[in-house]
């Protein structure tokens, strides 16, 4: 028991230093090196996993706090203070990583002066911040009770009853408030999700799933540190899965501890807090016809089910079993599945319900992910220290921390910390510390650095003739080698400069490299037809006389007319040439440019009857001026040619 | 209060007033480019405005609409956005904390981050609020070498489009997009094709905000009645609990007066 409590303790001293790093890098780099938001999808997993769904699941500290101290329910007092710690801890990571989160952490105090009682988002803001002191409040009798502050002590007993109640109105404001958050995207969010009835939603499946979250750590604690007053006294020393009496055509549930039947009774209240929440999400349904929807076979229509099918109605099902409910397995699938389902609910709503709007995906990064789970591992280690060292779930913990042995955990009194954490707790944390740190480091380094306007140089020669450029692609800070004498010549030698320096766009230096190095299964005069011929021809090794004119049939498709439309793609041939663009992903809308014509004749005659009254050139906008040499000389090639 | 009229049939997508607003914006050029590629509306926090390619020689300016009654506005957690009688939305990047809720609350997509910042600020069109204040056009609306894009009163624009679609009957489709959509905007368009793929909702639709706005105006009175029925409960429950107290102290009583008589 003490080793599984130990090698626990070690995983999540090694998320916990995983997120450390990945909280440097945030703080170091900024939020857009290191995660994977973007303007399509703004808010990502800290938000909606640690502040959202954490939050969510911390609602125990309230609704155990309304049973206890509001309706006096007398026998779930010995789950009031597990309740505390877990709201407490809950709160206190959600707003932690929320304080990454936010673009300039340092200026989170502003809602406290800046108001706008306008936005959901402003009271849930006051509401979480006065409710993580109202648990506060709550939680420190039980760390006081063990040093000497009993007048203190005694006051914060007497004004309990004022703090819960003052408690659960908050949290009944900002639970239903995290849901209208939502309210205010009724076109973004799938319409599965949307409904008007949100905060209801968020409501009641805080309210259930955060009841069935403290069973589910009372199952854990239980689990770890002392089984006996949950799983009972177990024979033989070994507890199986199912372990049933069977008596002659009867089965007799077996006898769990004498804390088991207070959890039963209050998986009752959280299963019927759930199905309150399946009755009106069914309702919804049928009240905005979504059943099509439902059933469309779309994923967020399957995504909607198994989420539905975790929080409300697998718990809901183990909960009516007697069987299930009286044994710990059975109500810890339950209250796991339930817990699993809400954080699953709140990923839908606040993330992936986006995706078809934001017509991209979010996957979060691995520093996101590192941090998400960090924060949460941090809280979790707090909740066994707080566990070991002050009686939150068994009043004489220290006299069976004695008995068992445990009392050697990494974690002691504060008065003995340094001498036991020297000796186990801190040692086997800097050990894994030792591995964790540069692991951390290599895997979360961000890609690219972030470079500044001063970081974008002009083109280098590469060569002394200067045939070959080292250029500042598409994106700054990263240089790309850049043939400057091969594409001249592709292009056609000295009337080609115009292709790149002077294309479309005005105070155009020249033109990115994704301008001509997409996807051109469009019509662009960037394609050279003449040129073409000949290369074919000398790639494809035709001989004889006049080889060019033998390759019409490799890019048009004999038997059709031979025009743009029957003609091969130039991705066909030029797969390796165009990886730049490969590499961009670019959405499918871009892959398409404006055709030259289109791009010269738009764009140019528009500047240049603009500039012919500024520069007194009565003719600038006169097609002759672009097209001299076709109109004089009468050259075949009546396209743009170098004027001056 | 101040609007723009874009009439889509003039525009030629020469994107003159992206270049104008990137310069009297300080934005970076350059990246502005990458950015027109990548993004799916060609915005970024380097490129505020953008041109839409509705179809073959249709082109559509996209930027902040200044709603009449914006989202953003009734978003913003340090009521950072607001909107101006002059017509404006503008943004104060000294309240700003990045918590980007605008951004998820926007109906258009509006507002960009700065993402490869380590200090970000969220940026998107203002219509050059400054240079209204000096009676000045706003940058794009002097670029434009077509004048596709009209300057001026808002309620003088909407005259102006509906006679532009009265008097050019089969010119125009009979539609001004932004007198209605979302309770109106600022930036209102005339065209000959449906600029629906824009962005534009399909039908004229209430302002975001009232999907709001009635339910955190009861608030107060949710919290208070959530109190008020919490210490009713406590009254009631404790005051049972005395009550049940009292009565099994008379009956032990009793049964004690009871086992008294029956031993005498």
């Amino acid at each position: 028991m003490f080793n599984k409590a130990r090698t626990l303790k070690d995983i999540l001293w090694f998320f916990v230093f995983f997120g450390l790093v990945a909280i440097i890098f945030r703080l170091w780099f900024g939020l857009g090196a290191t995660t994977n938001l973007s303007d399509s999808v703004p808010w990502g997993l800290w938000k909606i996993l640690n502040m959202v769904a954490g939050v969510a699941l911390s609602t125990c500290g309230f609704t155990i706090g309304f049973l206890v101290y509001v309706l006096k329910i007398e026998k779930f007092k010995l789950l009031v203070k597990p309740a505390i710690l877990v709201a407490f801890l809950g709160y206190g990571s959600s707003c932690f990583a929320l304080l990454l989160d936010i673009g300039l952490p340092y200026r989170f105090w502003h809602p406290l002066i800046m108001w706008n009682e306008h936005s959901f988002l402003f009271e849930v803001f006051w509401c979480v911040m006065l409710y993580f002191s109202v648990t506060f409040v709550e939680m420190l009798p039980n760390i006081l009770e063990k040093y000497r502050f009993r007048r203190t002590v005694h006051f914060l007993h007497k004004i309990a009853i004022g703090v819960v109640i003052l408690g659960i109105t908050l949290s009944t404001l900002h639970h239903s408030s995290l849901g209208s958050l939502f309210l205010i995207t009724p076109y973004r969010l799938f319409k599965l999700w949307y409904s008007s009835y949100l905060p209801i939603y968020f409501f009641t499946s805080a309210a259930g799933c955060g009841i069935m979250f403290i069973i589910l750590i009372k199952i854990l604690y239980a689990k770890l540190y002392n089984p006996v007053p949950l799983f009972g006294e177990q024979n033989n020393g070994k507890t199986s899965i199912f372990p049933l009496n069977k008596n002659v055509g009867r089965i007799h549930i077996r006898e769990y501890g004498k804390e088991m039947p207070v959890l039963s009774s209050l998986s009752i209240i959280g299963a019927s807090l759930l199905g309150i929440y399946l009755l009106l999400k069914i309702f919804d349904l049928f009240r905005l016809n979504l059943w099509s929807t439902l059933f469309a076979g779309t994923w967020e229509s399957w995504l909607y089910i198994i989420e539905l099918l975790l929080t409300a109605v697998l718990p809901i099902i183990l909960v009516i079993n007697e069987r299930s409910r009286r044994s710990p397995y059975g109500l810890g699938t339950a209250a796991f599945s339930a817990s699993f389902g809400l954080a699953l609910n709140r990923l839908d709503v606040g993330i992936l319900g986006y995706f078809r709007d934001a017509g991209t995906v979010y996957f979060p990064s691995l520093a996101e992910w590192s941090v998400s789970i960090g924060v949460i591992a941090a809280a979790g280690l707090v909740f066994l220290f707080a566990a070991e060292n002050f009686s939150i779930f068994d009043e004489q913990w220290k006299v069976y921390k004695i008995s068992k042995g445990i009392f050697k955990a990494s974690f002691d009194s504060i008065s003995r910390v340094w001498q036991t954490a020297l000796q186990s707790g801190l040692h086997r944390a800097t050990i894994i510390g030792v591995f964790a740190i540069p692991i951390a480091f290599v895997l979360m380094y961000p890609q690219y650095k972030i470079e500044n306007e001063a970081n974008v140089v002009p083109a280098s020669g590469f060569n002394t003739t200067r045939s070959i450029l080292i250029i500042n692609s598409t994106k700054p800070g990263m240089s790309t080698i850049f043939p400057h004498l091969k594409h001249q010549n592709m292009l056609g030698k000295d009337t080609s400069c115009i292709l790149c320096h002077h294309m479309s766009m005005p105070n155009d230096k020249s033109t990115p490299c994704s301008r001509c190095h997409r996807k051109m299964f469009h019509k662009t005069l960037i394609f050279n037809h003449e040129m073409h011929k000949v290369w074919v021809a000398q790639k494809r090794k035709i001989t004889g006389f006049h080889p060019e004119n033998k390759t019409c049939t490799i890019c048009h498709k004999s038997g059709l007319p031979k025009n743009l439309n029957s003609a091969v793609g130039c991705l066909e041939c030029h797969s390796k040439d165009m990886n730049i663009a490969d590499t961009l992903n670019l959405p499918k809308q871009f892959l398409y440019a404006d055709s030259y014509f289109d791009v010269m004749h738009k764009k140019c005659i528009g500047c240049h009857k603009e500039r012919k009254a500024q520069v007194k050139k009565p003719n600038l906008d006169q097609c002759s001026n672009c097209h001299k040499n076709y109109y004089r000389e009468n050259k075949i090639d009546k396209f743009l040619t170098l004027s001056r | 209060m101040d609007a723009i009229l874009v009439d889509v049939t003039k525009c030629i997508g020469c994107e003159k007033c992206v270049t104008a607003c990137i310069e009297k914006n300080h934005l970076n050029l350059e990246k502005s480019y990458f950015d027109r590629e990548t993004s799916r509306d060609g915005l970024s926090a380097d490129r505020l405005l953008s041109i839409k390619k509705i179809e073959e020689g249709r082109y559509a300016r996209y930027s902040c609409m200044n709603c009449l009654d914006p989202a953003c506005v009734s978003a913003c957690i340090v009521g950072g956005i607001t909107k101006t009688k002059e017509g404006p939305v503008i943004y104060d990047p000294d309240k700003c904390i990045g918590c980007r809720y605008c951004m998820l609350a926007c109906p258009f997509h509006i507002p960009r981050y700065e993402w490869n910042q380590t200090k970000p600020f969220m940026k998107k069109c203002n219509m050059c609020y400054d240079r209204i204040i000096e009676n000045k056009l706003p940058a794009c609306v002097e670029a434009c070498p077509q004048k596709a894009i009209i300057f001026g009163d808002r309620i003088k624009l909407l005259k102006q489009a509906r006679s532009l679609i009265n008097n050019n009957r089969g010119k125009y489709l009979n539609h001004i997009w932004g007198q209605k959509e979302y309770g109106g905007t600022c930036v209102l368009f005339i065209s000959d094709v449906d600029i629906t793929k824009l962005g534009w909702p399909n039908k004229p639709t209430v302002p975001i905000p009232e999907h709001t706005q009635p339910l955190i105006k009861e608030t107060p009175v949710i919290g208070l009645t959530v109190g008020g029925v919490l210490i009713g409960l406590n009254w009631l429950v404790k005051r049972k609990n005395e009550l049940a107290a009292e009565n099994n102290k008379a009956k032990n009583l009793t049964k004690k007066e009871k086992a008294k008589s029956n031993v005498q």
